[in-house]
C-alpha cells in the first residue's frame, strides 16, 4: 500500500517541477548559510587554535608578564634554582611579509638547547644551514611552504615589516615537517633564537613569556611564590579558552543571523507543505473514503516533507561548503580587524558541522510539516465537500487565530523583557514575535482585501474587484502564503535596520570620539587594535610640530584582569583639555577629575562592564609590573571600538603601575587657523624615514574607521543578501504555486471569453496585490525584529547600546522586493495559462 | 434473492442524523430502520437533499449518526474508533462516486490496485488482478494511462473496477450515472450489476434514474427523511 501512495506523492511533487525546485531550494538556502557560516568561523578558529598549540607546544603552564612582556632575568634565575623546572624562554610576536602576498608571520624566537622538551619541530626535520640560527644574527627557519609561496629559498632573504619599519632577515632554512598536521601548523611561523626575535620585534632584553613542564600544582603553588613581582604563572590551556571567550559574542551573533535565515527557510517549507496539502484536499478526502486512516494520511505528508528536507538538505550542505569557502575570508578579515592575527589557508570540513546542518534541515522540515500533516489527516472522507465550504470554515478560522496570534505575541513579548541576559529567551521571544505576526495575517487579509476590493474595482472594473475577492475566497491558500512571505520578508527589514542602525551608532560615536585634527599612529595587524609602538623619540618630535596647538597620546596595551588579557588604553591628557568620551554611567563633571587624581582609578568600556558585570564603585584586579593591583571603576563610557571590552587611564597611572613606556599614538590639535593639510604634511617631514607611519587627518581616520565597521558588517551583509534571496524564492513559489492551482478557475475564465491579456492583466493584479500586501505586512515586523536584535539580542550578545534608527531606504526596499517578486512570480502562471489550451485544463481534476 | 434467514450485512436501527445550521437544528434523516443481505441489489431513489448521501456516508462510517445504531457485518459503528472505521471501510466497502473520484496522480491500474495493495495483498498479485479486472471493463489497453486522459465514462469503469477490486462484501454506488450519458450510463450500470451478483456482494445504489428500478431486488426511497421501501419492485416492473 504505501508503495502505490508513496508513488502518488512523487508525482505530485514531479507534477510540479517549478514549486518542488523552488521549496528544494529554500531548504537548501537555509541550510547552506547556517552550515557556511558555522564553517567559516570554525575553520579561522581552528586555524588560530592550530598555530597558538604549535607555539605553546608541550608547556603545562607559561610565566608571564604585565603590558610588555617580562625581563629576561627572570628565565635566568629560573633556571639558576635548585629546583628549577623543564623550562623554556619564548619570544613572540607578529610581522608581515614584504615580499608576495604579504601574508602576516609569526616569529617565535626560542632557545634551540632548552626547546626539545616543549616544540618538535624546533630541533629538527629542517633542510639548510640550521647551525647559522646560533652563530648568525638576523637568521631564520621559515616553513618550506612559505618560503615556496613567498618565492623564497633555503639562503635568501626575506624582508618583512615590523610596525611600519623594514626589516632583512636570512633564510637560513626551510621546516619540512612530515605529517600534514605539523606542515599546517608551522605553516605562517618563521622560527628564530631569541636575540634575533628580540631585535626584530623591538623587545630587547624581554620575553614575551617563559615556557614550562610543571608536574604538579604544590609545585606550581611553591612556583608561583618564588616568582618576582609582576609576573604571574598561568595555565598555558587558557589561552585558547581566551580566544573562544574573545570571538563568543561574534560568533554566536552570526549564528543566531543564520538561524533566522533557516527560520525563514522553515516558513517557506511550511507554505510549500501547506500548498501541497491544500491543493490536494479532494484527493487526500478520497484516499479517505477508500480506507486510507489520518495516521497513515500524516506519515504520508511528512514522509513528503523528509523527501524534500533530505534532497533540500543535502544540496544545501554541499551550498554550504562553496558558500563557507568565500566567507571563511570575510571571517578572518573579521577576526584579524577586530581580535587577533589569524592566517587561514584552507577549509576545515567539520563532521560535526556538516551532521548539524542535516539534522537542522531535516528537522527543521519536518517541524515545519507537522501542521500541514496534521490538516491533511484532519481531511474529512466527505466527498461532495465543497471548496466554498472549506474557505467558509478558513475565514471563520481567521478572528480565532488572529486571537491566538495575539496570546503569542503577548508571550513573545513577554520573553523579551524578561530581565535577564540570557539568550535563550530572547531567541524564543523572536519566534514568537514572528509566529504570533503570522497568526495575525489571515484575519488582516481578510479585511485589507475587502477594503482594497472598492479601489480596485474604480481602477480596473471587474478584474480588480475580481483580484481582490479572490485574495479573500482563497484564504486558506493565500493567508499562508502570506504570512511566509512577511515573514521572510520582514526578516531582511530586521537585518538590515540593525546593520544601519548599528552604523549610526558608531558614526556619532567617532564624532564625538575623533576630535583632533590629525592622527599618527604605526602600521598595526589588528585594525580595531593599534598595540604597535612609535620609535623611541618620534612621539616628542611629533607633538612638537609647528602649528599644533594640543596633543595626546595613546598607548593600547595588554594587560590581565583576573588572568584574561584585556586591552588597556593609557591616554596623555597632560597637554590638552579634550575629553573625548561620553558616559554610560558616572558623572563627566567628577569623573576626569577623580580619575586624574587618584592613582588608582580608571574607566571601563560599555562592553566591558556589561561582560565582566563591573559597574561604577567596583574594583577591577590587574596584574601589574608592582603586582596585583585593585583599581576602582570611576566611569564607564561608550565605546564600539571593541566588542570585548577595554579599560582607560590616564599615562601618569599607568606608568607608575608599567615598566613599559611605548606610545602606540598620537593626536595633535591644530592650533586655530592652521591649515590642517598643511600640518599633515608637516607631521610626515619630520616623522622623515625612520618609520613607515600612518598619518591622517580626523576625516580620513574617520573614513578608515567605518571601512573597518562596514568590513566587519561585510559577512553579515552577505548574510542578509541571502536571506533576500530566500526571501525572493519564497515569494516567487507562494504566488506562482497559488496561481498555477487557479489554473482550472483560469480557464473556465479563458473559456468564458476573457483574453491572455486580460488573464495576463488579472493574474498580475493578485500576485500584486499580493505582494503589496506581504510589503506592507513586513515593514512593522520588519521594524519590530529590528528593534528586538538591536536592543535585546545585540544588547545581551555585546553589551552595546545602540539606537535604532529607521532608515526609509531599507523599508522602500522590502515593499520594492515583494512587489518585484510578486511581477515575476506572476509571469509564468500568466504565461502558461494564456497559452494553454483552456479545454485541456477543464478537464483535469 | 435476498436470503433473508442470514444475518444482515448492513442494519440500521432507528437512525437520526441532524445537523446544525446557525441556530436551528436540520434532520436530515429521522428514525430510519434497513436491513440489506448479501447477493441484493438495492436501488435507493430520492430528490436533492432529500438525505440519500447522508444515509452512505453514515453506512460507510464516514459520518456518524446523531442517534439510533449503524451496523456493519455485526460490529456497531459507534462502539468503533475513527482508524477501525476506516479500516473496516478499507477492507468491506467499496465505494463509486459520481464525480468518479480517481486519483490524478496514480495510473488507471495503480488505482484499481490501490484498495488491493491497502489490504495486504502484493504486488504482483494485485497488478494481475488489476489487469483482470481491467479487461473485464473493457479497459486493459489504457492501464497505463493517467485518469485525466480518459472519457467519462471509461473513469466510472475504473471506479467500478476500483471499488470491486478487493471484492467488498458491500459496494455502495452515489450517482454513478449522474455524469453520464444514457448509454454509457447502462455499460457502467450492466457492469456494477453483472459484478456484484457475481460476486455475492451487496449493492445500495443511489440514484435519480428511474431505469434502475428494474434491475433492483429491492427499491427504497428517502422521503422527508425517512426510509420509504417499495415491495417487489423488480417484479412490479417486469
Amino acid at each position: 500500500m504505501r508503495r502505490l501512495l508513496v508513488r502518488s506523492s512523487l508525482r505530485h511533487l514531479g507534477g510540479h517541477p517549478w514549486l518542488t525546485a523552488l521549496s528544494l531550494l529554500g531548504i537548501a538556502l537555509g541550510v547552506a548559510v547556517v552550515v557556511s557560516i558555522d564553517l567559516a568561523s570554525g575553520s579561522a578558529l581552528r586555524a588560530f587554535e592550530r598555530s597558538t598549540d604549535a607555539v605553546a607546544g608541550r608547556a603545562t603552564h607559561q610565566v608571564v608578564g604585565g603590558s610588555s612582556g617580562l625581563d629576561e632575568r627572570v628565565y635566568r634565575d629560573l633556571r639558576l634554582r635548585r629546583d628549577a623546572p623543564v623550562s623554556a624562554p619564548v619570544v613572540e610576536g607578529h610581522v608581515q611579509a614584504a615580499v608576495g602576498d604579504r601574508r602576516t608571520l609569526t616569529v617565535l624566537g626560542v632557545d634551540p638547547f632548552a626547546e626539545a622538551p616543549f616544540r618538535d619541530y624546533a630541533k629538527g626535520e629542517a633542510v639548510g644551514d640550521v647551525g647559522a640560527l646560533l652563530t648568525e644574527p638576523g637568521t631564520v627557519l621559515l616553513s618550506a611552504r612559505a618560503a615556496q609561496s613567498l618565492g623564497i629559498t633555503s639562503g635568501g632573504e626575506l624582508p618583512v615589516r615590523v610596525e611600519g619599519v623594514e626589516k632583512r632577515l636570512r633564510v637560513a632554512g626551510l621546516l619540512t615537517p612530515s605529517d600534514e598536521d605539523t606542515a599546517r601548523a608551522v605553516e605562517a611561523l618563521v622560527l628564530t633564537d631569541v636575540s634575533t626575535a628580540q631585535e626584530v620585534l623591538g623587545q630587547v632584553g624581554r620575553l614575551t613569556r617563559v615556557d614550562l613542564r610543571i608536574r604538579d600544582e604544590a609545585e606550581a603553588q611553591r612556583l608561583q611564590a618564588a616568582l618576582p613581582t609582576g609576573t604571574e604563572l598561568v595555565r598555558a590551556s587558557a589561552r585558547a579558552g581566551t580566544v573562544e571567550q574573545m570571538t563568543r559574542a561574534f560568533r554566536t551573533n552570526l549564528t543566531a543571523l543564520s538561524l533566522l535565515a533557516l527560520v525563514v527557510g522553515m516558513f517557506l517549507i511550511y507554505n510549500t507543505m501547506t500548498f501541497s496539502v491544500v491543493q490536494r484536499r479532494g484527493l487526500l478526502g478520497r484516499l479517505r473514503a477508500v480506507g486510507i486512516t489520518r495516521g497513515e494520511l500524516f506519515a504520508l505528508v511528512l514522509g513528503e516533507a523528509a523527501v524534500l528536507g533530505a534532497v533540500g538538505t543535502v544540496a544545501g550542505l554541499l551550498l554550504g561548503v562553496l558558500l563557507a569557502r568565500g566567507l571563511v575570508g570575510l571571517v578572518t578579515q573579521t577576526f584579524n580587524d577586530l581580535y587577533f592575527v589569524v592566517s587561514v589557508r584552507a577549509l576545515a570540513l567539520e563532521p560535526f558541522t556538516l551532521a548539524k546542518g542535516l539534522v537542522l534541515g531535516l528537522g527543521a522540515t519536518l517541524v515545519a510539516a507537522l501542521v500541514p500533516a496534521w490538516e491533511a489527516a484532519r481531511s474529512a472522507p466527505v466527498t461532495t465537500m465543497r471548496r466554498s465550504t472549506l474557505e467558509d470554515v478558513s475565514r471563520s478560522r481567521a478572528p480565532r487565530l488572529a486571537v491566538l496570534g495575539l496570546v503569542v505575541l503577548a508571550a513573545g513579548t513577554g520573553m523579551l523583557t524578561w530581565p535577564t541576559q540570557a539568550l535563550l529567551p530572547a531567541y524564543g521571544g523572536l519566534f514568537s514575535v514572528l509566529l504570533g505576526s503570522a497568526l495575525l495575517v489571515p484575519w488582516v487579509t481578510e479585511r485589507l482585501s475587502s477594503v482594497a476590493a472598492l479601489p480596485l474595482g474604480s481602477t480596473f472594473g471587474l478584474l480588480g474587484r475580481m483580484a481582490a475577492r479572490s485574495v479573500r475566497t482563497s484564504l486558506s491558500r493565500t493567508a499562508v502564503a502570506l504570512a511566509a512571505l512577511m515573514v521572510a520578508v520582514a526578516t531582511t527589514v530586521g537585518v538590515g535596520l540593525m546593520v544601519s542602525s548599528f552604523r549610526g551608532t558608531v558614526v556619532s560615536w567617532l564624532d564625538t570620539s575623533l576630535q583632533a585634527d590629525v592622527f599618527i599612529s604605526p602600521p598595526s595587524l589588528v585594525a580595531r587594535r593599534g598595540g604597535a609602538t612609535l620609535v623611541p623619540g618620534l612621539e616628542e618630535r611629533l607633538r612638537s610640530t609647528p602649528g599644533v596647538a594640543a596633543s595626546s597620546t595613546l598607548r593600547v596595551a595588554s594587560a590581565r584582569v583576573d588572568g584574561v588579557p584585556t586591552d588597556l588604553l593609557a591616554i596623555d591628557f597632560t597637554r590638552t583639555q579634550a575629553r573625548p568620551y561620553r558616559f554610560k554611567e558616572g558623572n563627566p563633571e567628577t569623573v576626569w577629575r577623580e580619575l586624574e587624581s587618584s592613582p588608582d582609578a580608571l574607566l571601563v568600556s560599555e562592553p566591558f562592564s556589561f561582560h565582566r558585570r563591573v559597574r561604577v564603585g567596583d574594583t577591577v584586579r590587574l596584574t601589574t609590573d608592582r603586582g596585583p593591583h585593585d583599581f576602582r571603576v570611576v566611569g564607564v563610557y561608550f565605546d564600539y571600538g571593541s566588542d570585548v571590552g577595554t579599560m582607560l587611564m590616564p599615562r601618569t597611572t599607568y606608568e607608575r603601575w608599567f615598566d613599559d613606556r611605548g606610545v602606540s599614538g598620537v593626536a595633535l590639535y591644530a592650533a586655530p587657523g592652521q591649515d590642517v593639510d598643511a600640518l599633515v604634511a608637516s607631521v610626515r617631514e619630520r616623522a622623515g624615514d625612520s618609520q613607515a607611519l600612518l598619518v591622517r587627518a580626523n576625516r580620513s581616520l574617520r573614513q578608515a574607521s567605518l571601512e573597518v565597521f562596514d568590513r566587519t558588517f561585510t559577512i553579515t551583509q552577505v548574510l542578509r543578501l541571502l536571506a533576500i534571496g530566500v526571501a525572493f524564492v519564497g515569494v516567487l513559489s507562494a504566488l506562482m504555486s497559488l496561481q498555477l492551482e487557479r489554473a482550472r478557475e483560469l480557464a473556465v475564465l479563458r473559456a468564458t471569453g476573457l483574453t491572455p491579456g486580460q488573464l495576463w492583466g488579472l493574474v498580475s493584479l493578485q500576485t500584486g496585490l499580493l505582494g503589496l500586501l506581504a510589503g506592507l505586512f513586513s515593514v512593522p515586523l520588519g521594524m519590530a525584529l529590528a528593534y528586538v536584535l538591536v536592543h535585546v539580542i545585540n544588547q545581551r550578545s555585546f553589551g552595546w547600546t545602540l539606537r535604532l534608527a529607521v532608515s526609509p531606504e531599507t523599508l522602500v526596499q522590502a515593499v520594492l522586493l515583494a512587489l518585484v517578486a510578486s511581477a515575476l512570480a506572476g509571469l509564468y502562471p500568466a504565461w502558461k495559462m494564456a497559452r494553454a489550451n483552456p479545454a485541456l485544463a477543464l478537464r483535469e481534476e | 434473492m435476498p436470503p433473508s434467514d442470514t444475518p444482515p450485512l448492513v442494519e440500521l436501527r432507528d437512525v437520526t442524523k441532524a445537523y446544525a445550521e446557525g441556530d436551528t437544528v436540520r434532520e436530515v434523516l429521522s428514525g430510519v430502520q434497513l436491513s440489506l443481505h448479501r447477493g441484493e441489489f438495492v436501488v435507493l431513489l430520492g430528490r436533492s437533499g432529500s438525505g440519500k448521501s447522508t444515509l452512505l456516508n453514515l453506512i460507510s462510517g464516514i459520518d456518524v449518526p446523531t442517534r439510533g445504531e449503524v451496523r456493519v457485518d455485526g460490529r456497531n459503528l459507534g462502539s468503533l474508533s475513527e482508524r477501525e472505521r476506516t479500516l473496516l471501510r478499507r477492507e468491506r466497502v467499496g465505494f463509486i462516486f459520481q464525480a468518479f473520484n480517481l486519483l490524478p496522480t496514480l495510473t488507471v491500474e495503480e488505482n484499481v490496485r490501490l484498495p488491493l495493495e491497502l489490504n495486504g495483498h502484493g504486488a504482483a498479485e494485485s497488478g494481475a488482478k488489476a489487469r483482470a479486472l481491467l479487461e473485464r471493463v473493457g479497459l486493459r489497453e489504457r492501464a497505463r494511462s493517467f485518469p485525466d486522459r480518459l472519457s467519462g465514462g471509461e473513469q466510472q469503469r475504473v471506479a467500478v473496477a476500483r471499488a470491486l477490486a478487493h471484492a467488498p462484501p458491500l459496494l455502495l454506488a452515489d450517482e454513478p450515472t449522474g455524469n453520464l450519458d444514457e448509454a454509457t450510463g447502462r455499460q457502467v450500470l450492466d457492469l456494477l450489476e453483472g459484478l456484484t451478483r457475481q460476486g455475492n456482494a451487496c449493492a445500495l445504489v443511489v440514484t435519480h434514474e428511474p431505469a434502475l428500478v428494474s434491475r433492483a431486488d429491492r427499491v427504497l426511497s428517502m422521503e422527508g427523511g425517512r426510509l420509504v421501501e417499495r415491495e417487489h419492485a423488480r417484479r412490479e416492473a417486469r
